[in-house]
């Protein structure tokens, strides 16, 4: 057991005086009362006996005497502040990491890790000495400051007891980088002056509480950090965890779902769980898995006269962490796009957009160019009539209630300009994050000639060639407006028709066809947003160009999302798991649902990591990475027991002086 | 001293119903100088035969037995009991430390000697009644017959505290100038410091019945007391100063039971009946029960 003295110097001598003043005045300030007796002929010859006015009887019979002076003797071993197991703190400047990650709610350690970890930050925090500074970060995948450096520990515990938990994932790289901020300040880079260190280095310990699941961080550098890393967690927890749950239409027959889920283990010891499905929250089937230790298992429903609704899955097994436990998929009506192809004639891609593939997701009609001259055309075209209209070699003189796609032409705006076409561009780069050029792989495609293009603010290239972007995408109001910049086909003077590219004979075309008929027709061949993540942005679209679309929380909590410029809109509040309803515009009804699962293998995997890997050498251990310390520092002090002790002795001393109990 | 009880009459007339029963026995058969209600050892005239002697002459030939003469031929004389008067005698300690209790232990030794002189005086006894420290120049009355009873009572209620007379003087002047035998009761609290033992010494000599009774109030039984005290004594203002605990009021409690058990047996050692008693114990049932059993009533 050690002390750390919480009062100064005067102070001690302050306290050290008031026993002997207590003791004097219960012998200098001594008042009897006098009564007077019949006689004190037997109370003289009583007291001879006892000799009760010697000093010690005065002492061992003052029962209230002890009482205070034990009072007095609680609070000094208090102000003492004793405590064991007290490994001190290193340095004198602290920074604390305190992992919130989905796989901190694990109730392995009681009541969950987050609550075990903040407990020992708090711990950590009353070791420290009035002159250190700590600071708090919290991090997911994201870091927060809870707080800045100070030393004030009441701030300290303050911003430690609001910490909350996620359901995000992990990444510690920047919660990493701003710790490293102070100990290794940045340098100036400034033209023209010397390369100069903009503040003094302060170096600092680095305490990381966290079960490690985190990814390796390699490009991190520690500089003037002292790392620690606070292993949280029992060395065996049980953990089943559904990492998957996706539904596929069976494209034979229209109405049958498939769904999927992949199921995780990660306890020490193979389980066997039931797995619940359920339908809009009835029970639609179950199954029972046989999970061996630390591998994955797959299970499958096949559903019936689906057409839309909010599918659960549960595994129903008391495990560790109940995050992982339930899964959700949502099925939404599929969608089918409204396209028109305007072209004089051009067989590649009336091919590509008549597969059955396309045709099982949009409804294609044709169109001559003279067409979209009439009245009519252009009454349908500015009534949102359309989701798609494709101009092959053609421009409308107004441009439509739609999104577009140019094929070898462009808008008639003011802000698309187009160039003299130059021969034979060579693709120099391709934008494959795109959902246009997903799966478009162009390969050495020949193209005749193409237009230099310049878009309007906000446009992206996403296929570049040596002479400029050959097709380039930008945002009109509620619309997206594609630009092929080079023609598929072309026509000579006697109406043959010519190839301008080997392109469409290649089995992208069709792809990059589908594409279009996706992402600008709006076609919802899937089923739900893929792959949406607690605490990240979701993109969300709507049927009818809306300018701001409701979205409603698992926990009925409503937020209204504006349009992001596109007919794209950024939801960025998906912290809940669950599903996600969507109203567009003042529509009281749901028009689409997304949900937000957790499905992440390294969060469901409970076992605490004994490292946590970025390139830190620590030199306790001569080893790379930042390795759970054996030793914890968070020390157990006796001063509060003790303050309520001496509360209990003054309320016992108070009893004693009303009810005059003697010894 | 509180004066709730204490103002309560020395006689009320329930108590007077249950004395008018009794009457007061004397273990010995004393000669008083009027006749009363009791038997003499003198042989004088009265209808009990007590004996024959020979006839002498000049005696009183009426109290020849001529029967005897017939059967004999000798003259004898028969001898009768004189029945003569009881001498009650009560002292009343009247020092500082009797004016305490409630009722104060003055007022009870009041109430029983009012009780005891009525049972007298209803048996044509000759009853008297004096507080210690009576003077020659005053002395109390002697009193005797039911007519008397209001004198009694008196003379009772004049009697004041505060005569701080020691106990073996004021035993000693009662006994100079009260040289009559019969029965003394002597009430007191026995809280004398030069002690108790040559006063009652001196009623010893005066072959006397004596009956003790000793009265303590409850607060000097069972001391309620706290704290740090220094105690007055009211009679002599000597001082003990005490801390008020649990040993201390258990060990005062054995000095009080070892002081009562010393008294007790220095009287029961010499003959005297001793009676101790708290200022709570009706004093009905202090003459009806303890006194009766100690033979002082019947």
């Amino acid at each position: 057991m050690n002390f750390i003295p919480a009062l100064t110097a005067l102070q001690w001598v302050v306290i050290a005086a008031i026993p002997p003043a207590i003791i004097s005045l219960y012998f200098l300030k001594l008042k009897r009362q006098p009564v007077e007796v019949p006689s004190t002929y037997l109370w003289t010859r009583t007291i001879e006996d006892l000799h009760v006015n010697s000093i010690w009887q005065r002492l061992r019979q003052s029962l209230l005497l002890l009482l205070q002076l034990l009072v007095l003797l609680l609070a000094i071993i208090a102000c003492l502040r004793p405590g064991w197991r007290g490994t001190k703190l290193i340095g004198d400047r602290f920074i604390f990491l305190v992992d919130t990650s989905a796989s901190m709610s694990a109730s392995d350690v009681g009541p969950s890790r987050l609550e075990a970890a903040k407990k020992q930050t708090l711990g950590m925090i009353e070791q420290m000495e009035s002159s250190d500074v700590a600071m708090v970060i919290s991090f997911s995948d994201v870091p927060r400051i809870e707080q800045a450096f100070t030393n004030n520990r009441s701030s300290l515990r303050q911003a430690v007891n609001k910490i909350r938990q996620t359901n995000r994932r992990t990444n510690i790289s920047e919660a990493l980088r701003h710790a490293s901020g102070l100990a290794n300040p940045g340098r100036t880079s400034e033209a023209g002056t010397s390369d100069v260190q903009v503040a003094d280095a302060l170096p600092a310990t680095m305490y990381i509480l966290s079960d490690g699941g985190v990814p390796a961080v390699p490009d991190f550098s520690p500089g003037n950090l002292t790392a620690r890393y606070l292993k949280i967690g029992t060395a065996t927890p049980k953990n089943v965890g559904i990492v998957a749950f996706t539904t596929e239409r069976n494209p034979e027959k229209p109405g049958q779902l498939q769904a999927f889920a992949r199921l995780e283990n990660s306890g020490e010891e193979d389980v066997e769980v039931e797995v619940a499905l359920y339908l809009d929250g009835a029970l639609v089937d179950a199954s029972s898995v046989n999970v061996a230790t630390d591998a994955a298992e797959g299970v499958n429903f096949m559903l019936n006269d689906i057409e839309s609704g909010v599918l659960r899955l549960e595994v129903q097994a008391k495990d560790d962490m109940s995050l992982d436990n339930i899964a959700y998929a949502t099925i939404n009506s599929p969608r089918r796009a409204r396209v028109l192809v305007v072209t004089p004639g051009n067989d590649a891609l009336k091919f590509a957009i008549t597969t059955e593939a396309a045709l099982r997701v949009a409804d294609v009609s044709f169109a001559q160019p003279a067409a979209i001259e009439t009245k009519e055309h252009e009454t349908l075209a500015l009534a949102n009539a359309y989701d798609l209209i494709i101009y092959d070699r053609c421009v409308p003189k107004v441009m439509p209630e739609a999104n577009t796609l140019f094929i070898g032409s462009v808008p008639p705006t003011d802000d698309w300009v187009g160039e003299t076409p130059k021969p034979s561009p060579l693709i120099i780069d391709i934008d494959r994050m795109h959902p246009l050029m997903h799966l478009v792989e162009l390969g050495s495609i020949l193209i005749y000639e193409s237009i230099p293009l310049k878009g309007p603010e906000g446009a992206s290239s996403l296929i570049d060639a040596d002479n400029g972007s050959l097709l380039m995408i930008a945002p009109r109001k509620g619309f997206e407006d594609a630009v092929l910049s080079f023609e598929l086909v072309g026509q000579y003077a006697d109406g043959e028709i010519n190839a301008k590219t080997n392109w469409s004979r290649r089995k992208s075309f069709p792809v990059f066809v589908m594409n279009a008929v996706r992402y600008l027709g709006g076609a919802r061949a899937n089923l739900d947003v893929q792959g949406a993540l607690p605490g990240q942005p979701v993109k969300l679209r709507t049927e009818t160009p809306v300018d701001q679309i409701t979205v409603e929380s698992p926990k009925k909590v409503r937020t209204k999302v504006e349009r992001e410029g596109q007919n794209l809109f950024v939801f960025t509040r998906a912290e809940e798991l669950g599903v996600y309803t969507v109203r567009e515009g003042a529509d009281s009804e749901a028009g689409q649902h997304f949900a937000i699962n957790l499905f992440d293998s390294r969060e469901s995997d409970l076992v605490p990591r004994e490292v946590i890997d970025i390139p830190y050498f620590d030199e306790e251990t001569e080893r790379v990475g930042v390795h759970a310390t054996t030793a914890e520092p968070s020390r157990q002090e006796l001063w509060k027991l003790l303050l309520i002790a001496v509360l209990l002795v003054l309320m016992f001393e108070w009893y004693i002086y009303n009810r005059r109990v003697y010894l | 001293m509180s004066s709730s009880q204490t103002d309560a009459p020395l006689l009320s007339p329930q108590l007077l119903g249950q004395l008018e029963r009794l009457e007061l026995v004397s273990r010995k058969i004393f000669r008083g100088r009027m006749k009363g209600e009791r038997r003499s050892s003198r042989k004088g005239q009265s209808v009990e035969f007590a004996d024959f002697r020979n006839y002498v002459p000049g005696d009183d030939i009426r109290f020849i037995d001529w029967n005897l003469y017939a059967r004999l031929d000798k003259l004898f004389l028969k001898l009768f009991l004189e029945e003569e008067d009881l001498h009650f005698y009560t002292l009343i300690d009247t020092s500082s430390s009797m004016d305490f209790g409630d009722p104060t232990k003055l007022h009870y030794a009041k109430q029983l000697a009012a009780a005891l002189g009525f049972i007298g005086l209803c048996r044509a006894d000759r009853v008297k009644i004096e507080a210690l420290g009576t003077s020659r120049s005053n002395p109390s009355p002697a009193l005797r017959g039911r007519a008397s009873l209001w004198r009694m009572l008196e003379y009772l209620n004049g009697i004041q505290p505060g005569d701080n007379v020691p106990l073996a003087q004021g035993v000693k002047d009662f006994c100079l100038r009260n040289s009559g035998q019969g029965i003394l009761v002597l009430i007191t609290d026995l809280m004398d410091k030069a002690g108790y033992e040559s006063a009652l010494r001196f009623l010893l000599a005066q072959n006397i019945d004596v009956y003790v009774v000793h009265v303590l109030s409850q607060a000097e039984i069972e001391p309620d007391v706290t704290g740090d005290l220094r105690l007055v004594d009211c009679e002599d203002s000597d001082v003990a100063e005490i801390t008020v605990s649990r040993p201390l009021l258990n060990r005062y409690k054995q000095t009080l039971a070892t002081f009562i058990d010393g008294a007790k047996e220095f009287c029961t050692r010499r003959g005297m009946s001793y009676i101790m008693t708290s200022t709570e114990t009706p004093v009905e049932q202090l003459v009806s029960n303890y006194l009766r059993q100690r033979g002082l009533v019947r």
